[in-house]
């Protein structure tokens, strides 16, 4: 391990902070990797009046807090946030430095890495430390998701990555927690060359994928969109939502919004049931994190069963119908 | 390096002193049975009323002005006013004007004490003073609290 470097530093964003859980997962992962490191796991966080969050991340598991709470904060600007963070990882060299792939780390991730001419990952489905070298081994899609690559950055630092939301489990919340925090000075911050007229939050459905107990998933096996259609129903009987493949959204059965995998959401669920999905491995990294998950395909050789629980060799249309009505009568 | 100041957080409660988080602070000497101190000690999960106990004297001849055990007075020789607010509580002397405010902020998981109030020692030397939409309080980074100054009222 570099000794030069400390710590396993996390990007606080707490943007519809009861609903993205990405930075809670973070810490979650980040004292894992801390602890392999012998080293602490830090929040950043920038912005206004943002002090619950900072008492929140403590809750959750993270050790020191670095906070910038300034009013020429209040809205993200990706020059400010490039430029505060360059200057605080070049004064506090931290070892490792996550963001979330969100599309608020996606754009300015990439920015910070170059300031600071180090490497990323993007889209990151797995961290580990390796117990030899002490690298971060950042496992990401590779080659349009074919495959997934293991990365590290053995000479530059911080070693940095952004990672899917859903894959790490977030730490309970403890109020009982102590940690520490640090304010910087910030009294400097670049002419801004762009001016925020007005802010507005996208509309999105009810509850997000990632937060949901139960998931049903739907593939271009399901035949139709009339078939598709059905998952819905399956949905509101087990009180969860509906994600899809991506073949499902580009045949127009389901919006964006609801497509699972390594360009879409990863989930956490407790239960998903996976219907008429082959299973390809940009699919699978979206439904790796669920507890338990069964699969309905025809195809008894479809990749989908080499990752089940309970797995049924069965054509969809046909078992659909009868799993709607057995779940009528009984619930 | 970047010049940069810290404290201790708490996970469920924290006072906003000097523009920083902490879970607990002292000014004074709260031990000392005359004599200004300040004491905003640590709240325990599951509580959710901040602990202030004090001793305040008035500004030039260090006269006692009042003195608070956990919120409640436990001698109040000028007569001042106890007044709840949404929120906390104020002080008011017989003149009208706020001795002392104290309001707590509830977010969804835990809770921020604010204080304001312009407090002198028996040296008529200013010890607090309001500073934005918190308190400053002089030496109180030195001695931010590790664990409950006082365990029962």
């Amino acid at each position: 391990m570099n000794k030069t470097f400390g710590g396993v530093w996390i990007f606080g964003d707490y943007r519809d902070y009861f609903q993205n859980r990405i930075t809670l997962q973070l810490i979650a992962k980040g004292r894992e990797l801390a602890e392999t490191l012998n080293t602490g796991t830090t929040v950043v966080l920038l912005g206004d009046q943002i002090h619950q969050y900072a008492m929140e991340y403590v809750a959750h598991g993270a050790d020191t807090v670095i906070v910038a709470d300034h009013q020429n904060l209040k809205e993200y600007e990706v020059e400010k946030y490039t430029t505060l963070l360059a200057q605080w990882v070049k004064s506090y060299q931290p070892e490792i430095f996550l963001a979330g792939a969100t599309s608020f780390g996606r754009e300015f991730f990439p920015r910070l890495a170059k300031r600071l001419r180090t490497g990323l990952s993007a889209d990151c489905v797995d961290l580990e430390v390796d117990p030899e070298s002490f690298l971060l081994v950042q496992t990401t899609p590779a080659f349009g998701g074919e495959l997934l690559a293991e990365v590290v950055t053995p000479d530059r630092r911080p070693q940095m990555a952004t990672v899917h939301p859903g894959v790490f489990r977030e730490l309970p919340h403890n109020a009982e927690s102590v940690g520490h925090i640090i304010y910087p000075e910030v009294d400097v911050f670049p002419e801004p060359r762009v001016k925020i007229v007005r802010s507005k939050p996208q509309r999105t459905g009810k509850v997000s994928l990632e937060d949901a107990s139960v998931v049903i998933a739907g593939g271009k096996g399901l035949g139709s969109k009339e078939q598709f259609e059905l998952l819905y129903e399956l949905a509101e009987l087990l009180e969860g939502e509906v994600g899809a493949t991506r073949p499902a959204v580009l045949s127009g059965w389901a919006g964006e919004d609801r497509l699972l995998g390594q360009t879409g959401k990863s989930v956490n669920a407790k239960l998903v049931i996976s219907i008429g999905t082959s299973g390809a491995l940009q699919y699978i990294t979206g439904i790796q994190g669920a507890e338990t998950v069964i699969a309905i395909n025809r195809n008894p050789d479809a990749p989908v069963f080499r990752i089940v629980d309970l797995g049924l060799v069965a054509d969809a249309a046909t078992v659909l119908p009868i799993l709607l009505e057995t779940l009528r009568r009984r619930l | 390096m970047i010049k940069y100041r810290e404290s201790k957080i708490s996970a469920h409660h924290n006072y906003l002193v000097n523009d920083m988080l902490t879970p607990g602070f002292v000014v004074g000497k709260p031990n000392d049975t005359e004599g200004f101190y300040f004491l905003a000690d640590i709240v325990l999960a599951g509580e959710s009323m901040p602990r202030i106990s004090c001793r305040l004297l008035a500004e030039g001849p260090g006269n006692l002005l009042l003195e608070l055990n956990w919120n409640r007075i436990q001698a109040n020789p000028e007569g001042c006013i106890h007044q709840s607010i949404p929120g906390g509580f104020q002080i008011l002397r017989t003149t009208g004007d706020v001795l002392l405010e104290v309001q707590t902020q509830a977010f969804a998981n835990g809770y921020l004490t604010r204080i304001k109030a312009g407090l002198y020692d028996e040296n008529g030397v200013l010890q607090m003073e309001p500073l934005g939409d918190s308190i400053s309080a002089h030496d109180a980074e030195k001695i931010v609290l590790d664990s409950p100054f006082s365990s029962s009222a």
